[in-house]
């Protein structure tokens, strides 16, 4: 391509700057893109027009992607190791659950209306999660008495992890690592067993997650799949 | 992210590339870190669907890590390199799914190609914020608005010159002088104004 040539050096700046804005598009861009990888003058001037723009993307707010994103991206990749440990207590760090915050709000709601649902529906000293994804449409609902040592999962939704794969259940405590609660098991209602009763077992954890992992559970001891539930551990007592 | 220094925020967004590019799996992480929230809204701005978004950057950081070696840090600042990874694919994923739908959909000059999401600022106010901290803003500011408002939507939703005609209402021949005057305008600013190296 004879784009360096000075006298298409006014087309080669109108070229660059279509390409940085966006708006060559189809085998114009194509044909641009493979002028850039073999002649520095024209990458040069795709560049600068690069810069040039860059200033003003600045601006736009930041929005933080869900976690699954960077799960997706260490597993593409076949990271097993710093990577896995640096992102996770790297979106501990920076509060990555806030995206959740639609979901606690569902969460709210399901349990009013649970609330509702008759005398009966909550007996006793009750602990209950509402388990939402990020669209806020609750998903399970946990519930345990606080003397016993078993939770039990109701499914909302019918949600199959799917082949060789399994929901797992993890408290999540304020600034340390996830905890497993167990594997949580398929169709209908399941229950967990607790260490000790749930009211102790759960004292200082405020929210629980559902992560998809292989089947039999995260081999790591940390969620290793998508987290697709979370809720807000809410106390009747 | 932290609004640290600009330029103390490249180096150590340079630091962390060279050190991706040595296959370092925290840096990477660190890396995600700090660019992924800037990233992702530039990708959702532009694909205007959040899956397609998500794809986008993960795509976007797999290539990252295979090509950060390619990085020149005498020939751009990091955050501009990685920008420019993005909002790549995303013109990519915008072409393949017009040729995925061009048979489909029935022709009609008088819609716009898209809605326009009515949330957050819209895209000529951000080419005034982002213009804010600098003189860019000086330069933005002195295009005519038809122009400003074209270059705007191009940059931060991606759209092509039809849709931008479609969208504007205007003649496609319009809107090409508007977009290349207003580039020649905006560069002679820039440039003047001792913002491009």
């Amino acid at each position: 391509m004879d784009l360096a040539h000075p006298e298409r050096r006014e087309r080669l700046d109108q070229l660059a700057a279509e390409y940085a804005l966006g708006t060559l598009r189809g085998r114009a861009r194509d044909r641009f893109a493979r002028a850039m990888r073999s002649d520095p003058v024209v990458a040069e001037a795709a560049r600068d027009w690069e810069r040039r723009l860059a200033a003003l993307a600045a601006a736009v707010p930041g929005i933080t992607p869900a976690p699954r994103v960077w799960t997706g991206i260490v597993t593409r990749l076949g990271l097993h190791g710093a990577a896995e440990e640096a992102g996770l207590s790297w979106w501990q760090r920076l509060g990555f659950w806030r995206g959740f915050a639609l979901a606690s709000f569902a969460a709210a709601l399901a349990l009013s209306v649970l609330q509702l649902s008759g005398p009966g529906a909550l007996p006793g000293e009750t602990l209950v999660v509402v388990l939402a994804g990020p669209d806020a449409r609750p998903a399970m609902i946990a519930t345990a008495a606080r003397n016993e040592r078993v939770l039990t999962m109701k499914p909302v939704i019918d949600a199959d992890p799917g082949p060789g794969r399994a929901y797992e259940l993890w408290a999540l405590p304020d600034g340390a690592a996830p905890q497993s609660l167990g594997v949580i098991p398929r169709g209908g209602v399941a229950r967990i067993p607790l260490r000790s009763a749930s009211g102790e077992a759960l004292a200082r954890i405020p929210q629980l997650a559902v992560s998809l992992e292989p089947a039999g559970g995260s081999p790591t001891g940390a969620p290793t799949g998508p987290v697709l539930f979370t809720g807000r551990v809410e106390r009747f007592y | 992210m932290p609004a640290a220094d600009p330029a103390e925020r490249s180096a150590r967004l340079a630091a962390s590339l060279a050190r991706v590019a040595l296959a370092d799996q925290r840096a990477f992480a660190a890396l995600y870190g700090q660019t992924s929230a800037h990233l992702y809204a530039v990708a959702l701005r532009i694909v205007r669907d959040p899956a397609a978004a998500e794809d986008i950057l993960q795509e976007a950081y797999v290539s990252i890590w295979h090509n950060a070696g390619r990085y020149d840090a005498a020939k751009s600042q990091p955050i501009t390199w990685l920008t420019a990874i993005v909002r790549n694919r995303c013109l990519d994923h915008l072409r393949r799914r017009d040729l995925d739908t061009v048979t489909l959909t029935p022709i009609d000059d008088d819609a716009p190609a898209y809605d326009i999401p009515d949330e957050g600022p819209a895209p000529p106010d951000l080419l005034l914020q982002g213009a804010d901290a600098s003189a860019v803003r000086a330069c933005v500011e002195a295009l005519e608005a038809g122009p400003r408002q074209a270059i705007a939507l191009a940059f931060f939703q991606g759209l092509s010159h039809a849709e931008l005609a479609s969208h504007m209402r205007q003649p496609l021949g319009t809107i090409k002088s508007w977009v290349r005057r207003a580039l020649e305008r905006l560069k002679r600013c820039l440039d003047g104004a001792g913002l491009v190296r």
